[in-house]
């Protein structure tokens, strides 16, 4: 299985009938089991870019393939839960054959077991970012867009989310697009690092990190940061 | 406790004002009291009021449910929107009684020409109240339903209606308001029966007792439905979101 995707353009039109420039040129192709991690400004195009992924917006110059029968996982920078349902009907939503025991052992893995019934108005948001996560991992996916899953938490929350991130990347083999402004998520969780430039957004460089996600050293991963800025191309 | 001070409070003023203004004009509550129980006995009471509730019903209902889907296409649909709107200005400040008496004069003094002009008094206050609501819709749980391919009906009833239900409940509340009113003005003019009807005999033959004896009892009614059914539907509609304190 296989993403490939060629975006040669997008634009918006202004109410006034300006023409905006979004995407450039973003060309990668991604497999099984890979991790792309796309690092870039705020603003430069990313949402943008992920939307046209997730194929909520057809709008744009170029060809995105995705197979057919991929199911597709999504957790968006807002939680984008029902404030309605419970935790584990927000989940049931998007899976409703889930068994219990699955179902159990990803609340675990989440540390969510003890929310389960709880509403999405009682969760802080690293907890409904956790319920989020949930539920795009109940489905299977077998391709997964991470939105920015860390952002605005506290450091030591979002170091605790990235392990238990990596933990469920590692347990299937999906093609995963995390996107990110911090470095240190894109080092950790990343096989292949995307650098994009300020909007319209192109790609820059395609950065690999050889050493398999869990055998990363911080040691490396401070060595490969510091080879990032040092080459100047980390304007973030 | 408070309810029962406040119906105490209203039936004392109501005495002293009767005697101070006189029988004539005012009754005392004790005669209004004797025509309900004479008109309850003879059953007249219970016809004129079921008749009158039956047309509420019928009327409220139709106007609801068409409204409601009006409302929800205005606002979900641009092109129905620009269609639809100048008949919604057109029909909201059309005055009732226009409404009520071309009905009249277009479909005779029948019981379908009534139910239809209620409920066209009351359909735009609906597909406005439900525009509203469509419009208000959060995109972004759209956008989920579609990434996690939750099938169309399945997300009409978890992620819209849920949405929708406080508009349903506000266009409701406002709704039989004023259908309770418009009820008895339609009756008024062209029907043989119903609570309308009789405080129409009633002021023709200047018997004010009669006339507050349906007019209360009626009053009664509106309180009744209206706490036992139209506000608990209204807690449930919106008893996801936080309550003010």
């Amino acid at each position: 299985m296989q993403l490939e995707v060629d975006i040669t353009g997008k634009h918006f039109e202004s109410a006034a009938g300006e023409r905006h420039d979004v995407l450039a040129a973003i060309k990668f192709s991604l497999q099984a089991g890979e991790v792309g991690v796309f690092v870039g400004p705020s603003g430069c195009g990313k949402s943008t870019m992920l939307k046209i992924l997730a194929g909520l917006d057809h709008a744009y110059q170029g060809q995105v393939s995705r197979p057919a029968e991929a199911r597709l996982g999504m957790v968006f920078q807002e939680p984008r839960l029902l404030p309605w349902r419970s935790v584990e009907d927000n989940i049931r939503l998007a899976t409703p054959h889930i068994d219990e025991k699955r179902l159990s052992e990803l609340f675990a893995v989440l540390e969510l077991t003890e929310h389960r019934s709880h509403f999405p108005g009682e969760l802080s948001l690293g907890l409904a970012r956790r319920v989020a996560l949930a539920r795009a991992f109940a489905i299977e996916p077998d391709f997964l867009i991470l939105d920015e899953p860390l952002a605005s938490l506290d450091d030591a929350l979002a170091a605790h989310l990235r392990e238990q991130i990596a933990t469920l990347v590692e347990s299937r083999a999906m093609m995963t697009l995390l996107v990110t402004h911090n470095l240190d998520d894109a080092v950790y969780l990343g096989d292949r690092l995307f650098l994009l430039s300020a909007r319209p957004a192109r790609i820059l460089q395609e950065v690999p990190i050889p050493t398999p996600r869990t055998r990363r050293s911080a040691t490396e991963i401070n060595h490969i940061k510091a080879d990032l800025v040092r080459r100047r191309l980390a304007k973030i | 406790m408070l309810r029962l001070l406040s119906f105490l409070l209203f039936l004392a003023t109501w005495w002293i004002a009767a005697l101070l203004i006189g029988d004539v004009k005012l009754p005392a509550p004790p005669a209004v009291l004797a025509v309900m129980l004479r008109e309850a006995a003879s059953g007249a009471l219970f016809i004129n009021l079921g008749a009158t509730l039956a047309r509420v019903v019928l009327s409220f209902t139709l106007a609801m449910a068409l409204g409601a889907a009006i409302g929800y296409l205005m606002g979900r649909v641009k092109l129905a929107d620009r269609i639809g709107d100048p008949w919604l200005i057109l029909l909201l400040n059309l005055p009732a009684l226009v409404v009520i008496v071309l009905a009249y004069i277009w479909a005779g003094l029948t019981e379908v020409a009534a139910i239809a002009a209620i409920a066209v008094n009351k359909l735009p206050t609906a597909v406005v109240t439900l525009r509203e609501g469509a419009r208000a819709l959060d995109r972004s749980l759209d956008e989920m339903a579609t990434v996690f391919a939750i099938p169309r009906g399945r997300a009409f009833r978890h992620v819209i209606l849920p949405q929708l239900g406080p508009y349903v409940a506000a266009a409701a509340r406002s709704g039989l308001s004023l259908v309770w009113k418009i009820v008895l003005v339609a009756e008024y003019l062209g029907r043989p029966n119903g609570v309308g009807f009789e405080i129409g005999v009633a002021f023709q033959l200047f018997d004010i007792p009669l006339l507050l004896a349906y007019s209360l009892t009626f009053a009664a009614v509106v309180l009744v439905i209206e706490t036992v059914l139209v506000q608990p539907f209204e807690l449930r509609a919106s008893r996801w979101r936080p309550r003010a304190a």
